[in-house]
């Protein structure tokens, strides 16, 4: 029988280590390692299946868009009024119902594919309203930012892998350069050239507030001292 | 009570809550096992199951979704059936997979372990089922067990054993819901939820209680007491600016104040704390604490009281016709709010498990593992059989922080400690 020389409990015949802190156990070569006290075998249950809630959904929202599609045909023919309801239901499904699906997939993606919806709405607010120009000027510009503001903070902070004052860096920043780029589309679209304004204030109030707290995560005392004062 | 299909029951105010916080990630899961002195043969106790169930119509039930509430209805399914033990215990119930069983039967060499969901019943109920399973498991493979202290798998249930207790014994006073403070969290690095370590420690009861009884406490108070030492000491070295207090949640089995024959839950939990922001406390001095903590607390009154605000809840007419998918998430808030962030850990004591002495020679010793907590923090519990006290911290936590400082808290007070852990086994 062996014991923790670090901690002082017994150990298991067959233990190589202790696992309370870890330190080797020395057996002695006489002596055969018994069968493990728990089992091997590892087990996970299995994810619960939303295919059929999933189905529902699908059936509801696809029934709805169908339904208005017909009505459309006999009330109001000359307008596709009908696109708003079949975008708002596409955007509920990929929101709401492929989730439910694509269990797997990393939230970084999703999040975008979120965006990517509101897109597919607006396009076909777009088409209804005749309105190619201001979809290709300004909404796909902004969109396409959005896009990419998302899925970079989405994947930066995945796992809640960073501490809580970078996860806020991250955030203040990543609102800083979007609103930056919606400036910049903006710009492009209304006066023709980007000018430097409200937005360059933005990024600058968001730079501003990120260089205090890069400051107390990368001294360690300020460090320690932030995360005894806030409980972090 | 009692349908054209078969038999439903309505859930007691605790089975309410329970319904009410399961997630994909969690169940209030809770396992016991005994280690048997020979090998388990997987058939006599797959037999012993199926003679056991239906005496116990109590755990031979599904949950199912109303549209105010979640009831239990009686599972006619094919099992509940034995299966070979796995490394992680305690996993989630699902509600609609396993044909809704919300039992569950292992065995692994010579171990056999149940895991019951929580809703069906309380760490007592549960051992008087698992009581009577032995037996009859025992029964299976040839030994003489006498029915003395058991209950008979042959009689219909008694009506006692399903009623809702918590109903009967509702007093006219409930308890005003009083503020309490936030506790230090005692959490760390979760693993996935699927990935559970265990360390049980296994300890002389008769030293144990020496120990206990030199600082005038029941085995209870003393390991409480220790668990708060040890974890303001973690809190403490940590170094926070302010340090919050640090209080476990109890259960009480009300059984011995309100007598009851019911196998569904009946308990109750108590809050010993300790702040350290009023001084530097010395283990004698959380002990008395603790101890005085009890003594106060745990009475008819109070006890009584504070259940009686839960039956009130589940009773109210205007609550009764909201919608359980409405009211779910607002009592999983209320239990996060009053139910968590006010503790740092969860200690439960089963007590003492009593057989029948022909019995004792083929159970070595017993286990208890209590699920995962909502958050990643560890959970203890202890249970003693003949003079072995086992005491499990389970959680999905990466760090063995908190156990390890307790085993070896009480290797430093004499009292030997054996460790197993399905950490080591990894």
């Amino acid at each position: 029988m062996a014991y923790c020389v670090n901690c002082g409990v017994k150990l298991n015949d067959g233990a190589k280590q202790c696992p309370l802190c870890g330190t080797e156990a020395w057996h002695a070569p006489t002596v055969e390692p018994p069968e493990p006290y728990f089992p091997l075998e590892p087990t996970r249950v299995k994810p619960e299946s939303k295919r059929a809630l999933a189905i529902l959904f699908t059936a509801m929202l696809a029934s709805v868009s169908v339904c208005c599609g017909l009505l459309n045909l006999i009330l109001n023919a000359e307008r596709l009024w009908s696109l708003y309801v079949i975008g708002a239901a596409v955007m509920l499904w990929i929101w709401f119902v492929a989730p439910m699906l694509l269990r797997g997939i990393p939230v970084f993606f999703r999040l975008t594919m979120d965006v990517v919806a509101v897109g597919i709405y607006v396009y076909l607010i777009s088409v209804n309203q005749n309105g190619g120009h201001w979809f290709r000027g300004l909404a796909l510009p902004i969109l396409g930012e959005a896009c990419v503001a998302v899925f970079l903070l989405s994947f930066l902070l995945r796992d809640h892998r960073h501490s809580t004052i970078s996860t806020i860096t991250f955030c203040i920043g990543g609102v800083g350069l979007f609103l930056m780029a919606v400036g910049y589309s903006l710009d492009r679209y209304f006066l023709g050239h980007w000018k430097p304004g409200w937005s360059l204030v933005v990024l600058v109030i968001c730079f501003g507030l990120v260089i205090p707290l890069q400051i107390i995560r990368h001294v360690p005392s300020l460090w320690e001292e932030a995360k005894r004062r806030f409980n972090m | 009570m009692k349908t054209a299909k078969g038999r439903w029951y309505k859930l007691d105010s605790a089975g309410v809550l329970y319904s009410a916080l399961q997630t994909e990630e969690y169940s209030a899961t809770y396992r016991f096992s005994a280690v048997m002195t020979d090998m388990v043969q997987p058939a006599a106790l797959q037999q012993a199951i199926e003679r056991v169930m239906p005496r116990f119509p109590g755990f031979a039930v599904r949950i199912r979704r109303g549209v105010f509430w979640y009831y239990l209805e009686h599972n006619d399914a094919p099992g509940p059936f034995l299966k070979a033990d796995t490394s992680d215990p305690c996993q989630p119930f699902r509600f609609k997979e396993d044909n809704g069983w919300l039992i569950r039967f292992y065995y692994y060499r010579r171990r056999i372990s149940i895991e019951v969901f929580h809703a069906l019943s309380d760490g007592a109920g549960a051992l008087t089922f698992f009581r009577t399973l032995l037996a009859e498991y025992l029964r299976q493979t040839g030994e003489t067990i006498p029915q003395e202290g058991l209950l008979n798998v042959d009689e219909p249930p008694r009506p006692g054993e399903l009623e809702d207790a918590y109903s009967r014994y509702a007093g006219q006073h409930a308890k005003r819901l009083e503020y309490l403070p936030k506790a230090y969290q005692n959490t760390g690095t979760p693993e996935p939820f699927y990935t559970f370590h265990v360390t049980m420690g296994f300890l002389p009861l008769n030293v144990l209680k020496e120990k206990a009884h030199s600082c005038g406490a029941s085995i209870t108070e003393y390991l409480s007491a220790a668990l708060i030492y040890v974890i303001l000491e973690k809190q403490h070295r940590e170094g926070l600016h302010r340090e919050r207090p640090v209080a476990l949640a109890v259960p009480i089995n009300l059984r011995a104040y309100f007598p009851t024959e019911t196998l569904h839950n009946f308990i109750t939990t108590v809050r010993p704390y300790i702040d350290p922001e009023m001084g530097e406390y010395t283990f004698q001095e959380i002990v008395a604490q603790v101890r005085h903590y009890m003594k106060l607390h745990v009475n008819r009154q109070e006890l009584r009281a504070s259940f009686t605000g839960n039956v009130r809840f589940t009773q109210n007419r205007l609550l009764q016709i909201v919608p359980v998918f409405l009211k779910n998430p607002v009592m999983a808030l209320n239990y996060r709010l009053l139910g968590v962030k006010p503790y740092s850990c969860t200690y439960t004591n089963p007590g003492p498990f009593q057989v029948p002495e022909s019995m004792h020679p083929h159970i070595a010793r017993m286990e208890v593992v209590l699920g995962q907590a909502t958050i990643p923090r560890c959970h203890c519990a202890s249970i003693s059989y003949e003079n072995t006290m086992e005491i499990t911290f389970a959680g999905t936590l990466a760090e063995t922080e908190t156990e390890r400082e307790f085993f070896r808290f009480l290797v430093r007070e004499g009292i030997p400690v054996r460790i197993e852990s399905n950490r080591s086994e990894r």
